[in-house]
């Protein structure tokens, strides 16, 4: 079910499914794609809330507004406003990366901490890329190297109306506004990783070629008691590659 | 119609290693470049320039960065030596890419100080920058345009303060004490330039009164020079021809033949200069959501170089000096030739008093760029210049 709420003056266009435990979700870079079997699988135990982020699917982007530090504020706000305790907080890859600057800022409203291939850190030298650069290399590398499989994630752009395509049109050039320099980190992030105060789990495709086992392993070694689980046939987006093992990760409690 | 010739300082020698690698630019590495022999090819580029001022044209200088289609990196670097090496010609920069620069005060100072260095001469563009250059730069191309406002404001502020230090507090740029030394001898600041092609542009141009470009096609640049027509009457003035400029390829030549031989051979660079990888052709912001989703609907095809007349995508890859010509991308023949070319655009435009002449690009070698500069100065030029009696271009 699609709902609009406003939060901070911002209007949030929110996809809401099953009943549960509440889970926040925090949708990657390329968007919810709701239309994915992924919501389903978490709805099956839990009360799915995922929010389309500002500029992504209807969700309003304010002039004053652009930056992943405000998305994590915003954020904090919409648990607030919901009223969510003992939530789970999980993010995808740009996702992750707004679920960790939220949970270095407050816990309060969640009981757990769930980071698929977060975006957001740092972790070695100038002249090496953590990051696969998504924006230097042409799509179809970016496909390979983000899916095991590029044909599942495929999307005939063709066959999609002028709306939808705006959309994608708008939530890429959101993504730019957010994350393009410094190029899908935050350079003082890693420092503050050791406020994360809840049960935290690291999830990774074991194929992503966006961010790397050794880039998960620097998120477990910041964050204590954090536990890192991989998931077989699935790249950068797991939850959509192989939502059954990602559900299945979550119900597992490591 | 004034005139002002231009040439990108092409480093031709690479053109054929980076179209085999499908990139000329930002990721095709710097191996593929002598130094030495750039340095030959710079000299001889500003020997070109030098040219102008003695056959009577006034001279533009562009920028790019990370390419083998152009070697200047730095319009005011390339402008300091012209403007020592002429006497009269005015000086256009077009431009300072300003959204791609952190610091809009240096660029103030920058075109203050080549405003002294000329004695008034310099004129100045304020541009976006083609999408190419954002990855160089590595500026944000979300909400480019709004970054670029600021710095067009604050670039316009600093030149044209004699009071100052002034204070800047804004979106992008932070400054508590703005006062540029020296000051530019044009007040409150030389005439500022736009460059684009689309209506937006021409209206946002009107709305301050600036001098608008397009280049090489006649079909984007009617809409727009229309727009800022009819957006200077809603604003109670009348534009000028003076407020329009358009870019062109031109090759001149003492018969037919050779005016084409010389057009056909520049306009390899059209064929060349937008040959980039496909992730840096359309860095996201960049274009409309408009704009983008037609490119997603129709493909690459629907964002290509060149249209025609009707605004039609044109092969740029392929196309012929003829179909060059079809667009207005190329004026080519003998003077006489050349002359009425330029006549049918400018009464097609509706009066266009600014034609930036691309005379040399790549392969054109040195004795036959100093002819069809010296051939078009010495026969093309004073008759155009009667086409639209073009008031100095003044600032608003």
């Amino acid at each position: 079910m699609s709902t609009t709420i406003a939060v901070a003056g911002v209007t949030l266009d929110i996809e809401e499914k099953g009943s549960g435990q509440p889970i926040l979700f925090l949708h990657p870079g390329e968007g919810l794609q709701a239309n994915r079997p992924w919501i389903d699988a978490l709805a099956k135990t839990h009360r799915v809330i995922a929010p389309n982020h500002p500029g992504f699917g209807k969700s309003s982007l304010p002039d004053w507004f652009g930056t992943v530090d405000e998305i994590a504020y915003l954020y904090l706000d919409l648990a607030k406003q919901l009223g969510l305790k003992d939530a789970i907080l999980a993010g995808n890859s740009f996702g992750g990366w707004i679920a960790a600057e939220m949970a270095v800022r407050s816990t309060s409203a969640f009981s757990r901490l769930v980071l698929a291939a977060p975006l957001g850190i740092k972790v070695r030298g100038h002249l090496e890329r953590d990051i696969a650069d998504m924006h230097s290399i042409p799509r179809a590398e970016f496909m390979r190297l983000a899916w095991a499989d590029p044909d599942k994630g495929a999307i005939d752009y063709s066959a999609l109306p002028d709306t939808e395509l705006a959309a994608i049109a708008r939530a890429r050039e959101s993504l730019a506004l957010f994350g393009w320099k410094p190029y899908m980190h935050n350079p003082r992030l890693k420092r503050w990783l050791h406020r994360i105060d809840i049960p935290t789990q690291l999830i990774w495709g074991e194929a992503d070629g966006i961010v790397s086992l050794d880039y998960a392993k620097a998120w477990r070694d910041e964050i204590a008691g954090s536990t890192l689980t991989t998931i077989p046939n699935a790249g950068h987006f797991p939850h959509w590659e192989q939502p059954g093992a990602f559900a299945a990760a979550i119900a597992a409690k490591p | 119609m004034r005139t002002w010739y231009f040439s990108e300082m092409a480093y031709h020698p690479a053109w054929e290693k980076g179209l085999a690698r499908g990139s000329l630019r930002v990721n095709f590495p710097s191996e593929n470049l002598d130094p030495a022999e750039a340095g030959k090819l710079l000299n001889r580029y500003l020997d070109e320039f030098r040219l102008c001022d003695e056959v009577g044209i006034d001279i533009m200088v562009n920028e790019h960065h990370s390419t083998a289609t152009c070697m200047t990196v730095s319009v005011p670097m390339a402008l300091a030596v012209i403007a020592r090496e002429t006497k009269n010609a005015r000086l256009l920069s077009l431009g300072n890419p300003i959204a791609n620069r952190p610091d809009p005060v240096r660029v103030a100072e920058e075109m203050a100080w080549l405003d002294c260095l000329s004695g008034g001469r310099l004129e100045m563009g304020l541009v976006k920058g083609a999408p190419y250059e954002i990855a160089p730069a590595n500026s944000n191309p979300a909400r480019l345009m709004r970054r670029y406002w600021e710095a067009h404001d604050l670039v316009i502020k600093a030149l044209s303060t004699t009071t100052g230090p002034f204070n800047w507090e804004g979106e992008y740029y932070h400054y508590r004490n703005v006062n540029i030394w020296p000051r530019p001898i044009q007040q409150p600041t030389p005439p500022i330039w736009m460059t684009g092609m689309s209506v937006d542009t021409g209206t946002m141009a009107a709305e301050r009164g600036h001098v608008v470009g397009t280049l090489l096609s006649g079909g984007t640049a009617k809409p727009m020079y229309d727009a800022y027509r009819k957006r200077a009457r809603e604003l109670g003035w009348e534009a000028g021809a003076d407020r329009f400029a358009y870019a062109a390829i031109i090759g001149v030549g003492n018969t037919t033949e050779e005016g084409l031989r010389r057009a056909d051979i520049i306009a390899d660079y059209v064929r060349t200069a937008p040959v980039v990888a496909e992730p840096f052709t359309n860095p996201p912001g960049y274009n409309s959501i408009a704009a983008n989703t037609m490119i997603m609907k129709g493909g690459p095809r629907a964002n290509r170089f060149v249209s025609d007349r009707n605004g039609e995508p044109i092969n740029h890859r392929t196309a012929s000096v003829q179909q060059f010509m079809d667009t207005e991308t190329v004026f080519a023949g003998t003077p006489d030739e050349v002359y009425e070319q330029i006549k049918a655009f400018n009464t097609r435009m509706g009066g266009v008093g600014n034609l930036l002449f691309f005379g040399q690009g790549g392969q054109l070698d040195h004795k036959e760029s100093m002819a069809n500069i010296s051939l078009f100065g010495k026969e093309v030029a004073p008759r155009i210049a009667e086409l639209n009696p073009p008031k100095r271009a003044a600032a608003e």
